[in-house]
């Protein structure tokens, strides 16, 4: 186990150093520079060339970015060149508030879409499943931009039950806080509880046919163990990778409907980052996106040989 | 479901969905107003009818009184981009000068006729027989937001500041200042080498703020982080991204006239959000509201629409000589549009600018045949003067330059919905003439990248205007001047926009910029199309909130309705 874990970690430097030479690179083959886009519609020469100097922009690119390098080893994130504040403290703002919406949005696609595909594949060849299927489809074919400016229009002009858009800390006020993020959770939870319920019904199906159901069956166990216990928990496996590998949906998703929602969030971050050619932002953001992305992979696979014995088993034995 | 439901989705749906679809994402505060996130579905054809854009009254709001107002609450903003560095020395947005209205107040302000009036001064600047010094009374025994005595020396370190800082964005604003002198508490005198007339009207934007000594002294030029100025507001907090929070200020002088305890700015980039905000209440203002937006605004009972003419103008620019970059002496380009004027002038001809604001802007926006606004001072029937629509006089003319037609020409446009619009109408209007457009619809900073190189033939921007026609037009047009991105150059043109930049007489001064204008038309390096209206939607229940012609947001003596 812990020669894998050693070997996995190595494997995620090497694929954090590539991600930011790519990005690095990627970012300065952009037309436009950081000082066209601050300086805008006053664009004197003068001014251009005092805004290059000062963030170092007229330096070679190796030089640069052996600077961006060994100040992000020592936790140095740089000075957002938009708005002059600390990179790092940019992130600490808007990183909360994503993994807030990501969180919510997890929370409510695991719910529906686990529930309902349990019952799609229970009640397999009824009206319960056909219900089930049409929302999924729906939920994949809905984009979340469209059910976004759906809800405001009628859940926020119309009625008036939640916030047209806009954030309030959770520690200034939890209450509100929630209040503000009930709709855009929906809107990317939805979609997202698509591919669960899709994911947890074939799944289920398939073990609902395998052995051990039958013989649990069998055995005269009532119902609803067989399903949870037996059934569901061997289905989870696939379900929670799925999860995983949905968060660059949820990532993606968030970037939207965070701009929907006005969200400060990561994805809004990121976005408004590039369009400002803000390299000290999109470096860092990318740098926290990729270690996030790898962590989470690392955690799913870990995840499996807790809910799977079989697996960690295996892994201790000798490679 | 509420009541209007339906309708407000059959309305609004259609649009918000192209706003997002297209991805207006971009909105920097730097873009030229209105090449943000205006939005539209369907082609121009889609729309008719709308007045014409002479029967639009201006409504630049009322001020607010004590009779009028009560004491106290928190005013919320959607505002339509983030606001850049608040330090009147390095900010460059135009949504900036919303913020600064109320935190920072400046030497002169600019009234609802967009004439300069003193503010921080109290009186307009005396200046000398040569034009070559300024001499402005200040205000006396008044404080900054931190306590800080106002006086003469602050505003001295303050336009040396906006001089001497590197990346300051006044320098060009101010002239060319020599030396500036604070001989007592309340005079400050400005050398100048040669005379100025631009500069009272800077003194009316940021470079005419003043920014409290013991502030600079601590923060230097982090300044922005915690900015301290005279004005009703200051700055309290910023969350980068979301919102710009103002508390009263109690030092400031005139403090029994601003109402409000509180003023949010929220930052809402997206056009048609923002009058979702406005409509379901949770906001009270929304700046620059899209044309798109305006009828379903104008039906809501408890919303008003304020509404003037912008300074600015949105037109196409030829490149006709930047081969090196902008600044950079002009080189012959081997192109007729380049190097004929006829071809440009077939194209100005091509235009029909009427049906162009009325297809695509519900006539709302009105036509713009110069620089220089209706709504300036300095307006002149000559500077109106418009070439007429008449694609037989532009197919002559470019039989007489000799091209062969259709005359196939490229066009750089930002890649927002309002800016494709413009671009689509604009290519079927000059098609019959002998016109072949070609779009290159271009992301924001790669085509200010690109025009600055001189990578392109012809290209469409706006400028969002100031006070001064100074600074409307030779930036743009002036031999190697920092916009000139035309690449554009003619002694004569230089030579009348040196007469009235040194004149100090305004008469005289209108009479040159009708000149300009004209020689503009004949030479045609930039074509100028229509000019925005400054459109803001302000809830009933707030009193007092204005926005005169320089469009700027006035938020400061604003107060909820008793």
């Amino acid at each position: 186990m812990a020669r894998y874990l050693l070997h996995r970690l190595w494997h995620s430097v090497v694929t954090l150093v590539l991600a930011t030479i790519v990005v690095f690179l990627g970012m300065r083959a952009l037309p436009g520079d950081p000082a066209l886009a601050l300086a805008g519609e006053q664009r004197d020469p003068a001014s251009l060339a005092a805004i290059r100097e000062k963030y170092g922009l007229d330096d070679p690119l190796p030089v640069q970015y052996w600077q961006f390098l060994a100040h992000s080893v020592r936790g140095d994130l740089g000075t957002s060149i938009r708005t002059d504040l600390p990179v790092a403290q940019m992130i600490a703002t808007a990183l909360p508030v994503t993994l807030e919406l990501s969180f919510l949005s997890l929370l409510v696609a695991a719910l529906i879409g686990i529930a309902s595909g349990v019952a799609a594949a229970v009640r397999r060849g009824r009206i319960t499943e056909w219900i089930a299927n049409i929302c999924a489809l729906a939920g994949l074919s809905i984009p979340n931009f469209w059910l976004g400016l759906v809800a405001i229009l009628y859940l926020a002009v119309a009625v008036r039950l939640f916030p047209a858009s806009g954030y309030v800390a959770f520690r200034e006020d939890p209450l509100s806080n929630l209040h503000h993020m009930v709709l855009p959770a929906f809107v990317i939870g939805t979609g997202l509880a698509a591919v669960i319920m899709r994911q947890t019904r074939s799944s289920m199906l398939e073990a609902l046919s395998t052995d051990y159901v039958r013989t649990a069956r069998a055995k005269g166990l009532p119902p609803h163990t067989v399903i949870i216990r037996h059934a569901l928990r061997n289905s989870l496996i696939v379900v929670v990778t799925i999860v995983g590998l949905q968060l660059g949906a949820l990532i993606s998703g968030a970037v939207v409907t965070e701009r929907i929602f006005g969200l400060p969030g990561f994805g809004k971050l990121t976005i408004d980052s590039v369009f400002q050619r803000d390299y000290p932002v999109i470096q860092a953001v990318v740098l926290v996106t990729a270690t996030a992305y790898i962590v989470i992979n690392l955690l799913v696979d870990l995840l499996y040989s807790v809910i799977d014995p079989r697996i960690r088993i295996r892994g201790r034995e000798p490679a | 479901m509420g009541r209007y439901a339906p309708s407000v989705l059959t309305r609004l749906l259609p649009r918000l969905l192209a706003a997002v679809a297209v991805g207006a994402v971009v909105s920097a505060g730097c873009a030229p107003v209105g090449q943000e996130s205006d939005t539209g579905s369907g082609g121009p054809a889609a729309r008719s009818g709308g007045a014409t854009p002479t029967e639009r009254p201006a409504n630049v709001g009322e001020p607010a009184d004590s009779a009028s107002v009560r004491e106290g609450g928190e005013l919320t903003i959607a505002l339509s981009a983030e606001p850049d560095l608040l330090d009147p020395t390095l900010a460059r947005s135009l949504v900036g000068r919303y913020v600064f209205n109320a935190t920072c107040e400046k030497l002169y302000d600019t009234n609802a006729e967009a004439e300069i009036v003193p503010q921080l001064a109290t009186a307009l600047p005396e200046v000398s027989e040569d034009g070559k010094t300024v001499t402005i009374k200040v205000r006396t025994g008044i404080k900054f937001g931190d306590g800080t005595p106002f006086n003469a020396a602050a505003v001295k370190r303050s336009l040396e500041r906006h001089l001497k800082l590197p990346a300051s964005a006044r320098v060009s604003e101010l002239g060319p200042i020599t030396r500036i002198d604070a001989p007592d508490d309340e005079t400050v005198v400005i050398h100048l080498s040669a005379p100025f007339a631009p500069l009272t009207a800077a003194l009316a934007d940021r470079a005419g703020m003043v920014m409290s000594p013991a502030a600079l002294d601590r923060l230097g030029d982090k300044f922005a982080t915690a900015p301290v100025c005279v004005g009703a507001f200051k700055v309290v907090r910023r969350v980068p991204q979301n919102s710009i929070e103002l508390e009263k200020d109690p030092n400031y002088y005139d403090a029994d006239k601003v109402y409000l305890d509180r003023v949010v700015f929220r930052i809402i980039t997206d056009a048609s959000i923002r009058a979702a905000n406005v409509r379901s209440g949770d906001v009270q203002v929304a700046d620059s509201v899209s044309t798109q937006d305006v009828s379903a605004l104008e039906r809501e009972p408890n919303i008003t629409l304020l509404e003037s003419e912008s300074l600015g103008y949105q037109g196409v620019t030829f490149n006709v000589g930047n081969v090196d970059g902008v600044t950079q002496p002009p080189k012959p380009i081997d192109k007729p549009h380049a190097q004929d004027a006829r071809v440009r002038r077939a194209f100005d001809y091509a235009l029909d600018r009427e049906a162009l604001v009325k297809s695509v802007f519900n006539g709302i926006y009105s036509v713009a045949c110069s620089p220089i606004s209706p709504a300036s001072p300095f307006s002149t029937d000559e500077a109106q003067e418009c070439t007429p629509h008449d694609p037989e006089r532009a197919k002559e003319l470019l039989r007489e330059a000799g091209v062969k037609t259709p005359y196939r020409i490229e066009m750089l446009v930002t890649n927002t919905p309002d800016a494709l619009r413009i671009a689509q109408a604009l290519q079927a209007m000059v098609k019959p003439s002998g016109f072949e457009l070609v779009l290159q619809p271009t992301e924001f900073a790669t085509l200010l990248d690109q025009q600055d190189r001189g990578d392109f033939e012809l290209l469409q921007l706006g400028w969002s205007g100031r006070v001064d026609p100074d600074a409307n037009i030779t930036n743009f047009v002036g031999t190697q001047a920092s916009q000139n991105v035309a690449g554009f150059s003619d002694p004569e043109l230089d030579d009348l926009l040196t007469q009235a930049r040194q004149s100090t007489d305004q008469a005289e001064r209108a009479r040159l910029y009708g000149q300009v204008a004209t020689k503009i038309r004949e030479e045609a390096p930039l074509i100028y199309l229509y000019r925005q209206r400054n459109l803001t939607a302000v809830s009933n229940d707030v009193k007092g909130v204005q926005v005169f012609p320089d469009g700027v947001l006035r938020v400061a003596r604003a107060g909820f309705a008793k």
